[in-house]
């Protein structure tokens, strides 16, 4: 694989189940990479997850919508944007990495504990984002 | 588009086995929550969660999972778990599931725990 950047943008409907389809890209980018399996676990959780909350939280649920998921391919690993359309402003409060995760915000947690970079962001035009990145030659803990 | 979550329960020794098999979602709720009570009701004090043909979990799933344990951890019943990846292992106890619940590497490790007398 080159070292120039790549991207792989899926649209994935509102709706419970369709995050599979973004965690099997994830799985298949990260292996031609070359990501370890362990690494590969960890980013395939986060992807499921990221793209959960923004089903359930950022989109409502509302099948009118849709979540972006944008893998952009890195010399140093796999950055992954996942976006919804906003239904919902995300609160501020996550956790924090280390902090116990709560009832609502488990997913998140989870997240931040799993990837290298994580960055929660509200969108001008509406809607909300997180950008997570994962390295390569970094093992699992 | 997920895997519909189908649980089948098994009794050996003093352990009531409740084997998943599945997807374990916010939509597996209903169906854990049935098992559980159908060997709750037996009587059991043993209670082991079979992974071993589950494949993805996710938080949701998660918080389902919780809510078993705590009910259970409650009753005085005690909930082992075993055939868990080691990535889902790392998450039950990222979230500390495992603060309520043991994870065994199989059945055999779980009935061993059983046996043995409390400390």
């Amino acid at each position: 694989m080159q070292d120039d950047k790549r991207s792989i943008e899926i649209h994935i409907p509102s709706e419970y189940g369709y995050e599979k389809v973004a965690m099997a890209s994830a799985v298949a980018v990260a292996k031609r990479m070359g990501f370890s399996p362990d690494r590969i676990d960890d980013l395939r959780t986060a992807v499921s997850e990221a793209c959960l909350n923004a089903i359930e939280h950022g989109n409502k649920l509302d099948v009118s919508t849709k979540v972006m998921v944008v893998m952009t391919v890195q010399s140093e690993g796999l950055e992954v944007n996942v976006q919804d359309q906003g239904r919902q402003r995300l609160p501020s409060d996550f956790p924090q990495p280390g902090e116990a995760p709560g009832e609502r915000h488990r997913g998140i947690f989870i997240i931040q504990n799993l990837m290298d970079e994580v960055e929660f962001s509200s969108m001008d035009a509406g809607g909300n984002q997180i950008r997570m990145v994962i390295h390569l030659n970094k093992t699992s803990e | 588009m997920g895997e519909e979550l189908k649980t089948t329960i098994r009794r050996q020794n003093g352990l009531a086995v409740i084997q998943f098999t599945g997807d374990v979602t916010t939509f597996a709720e209903d169906v854990v929550q049935n098992a559980y009570q159908q060997v709750s009701r037996s009587g059991v004090n043993n209670i082991a969660l079979d992974f071993t043909s589950c494949e993805y979990i996710n938080s949701a799933g998660i918080a389902v999972i919780i809510g078993v344990v705590t009910e259970a951890r409650r009753k005085g019943q005690d909930v082992y778990a075993f055939g868990l990846s080691s990535h889902y292992q790392k998450l039950f106890r990222m979230v500390g599931l495992t603060d309520y619940m043991a994870i065994c590497e199989n059945e055999a490790e779980a009935l061993k725990r059983i046996s043995m007398p409390a400390a």
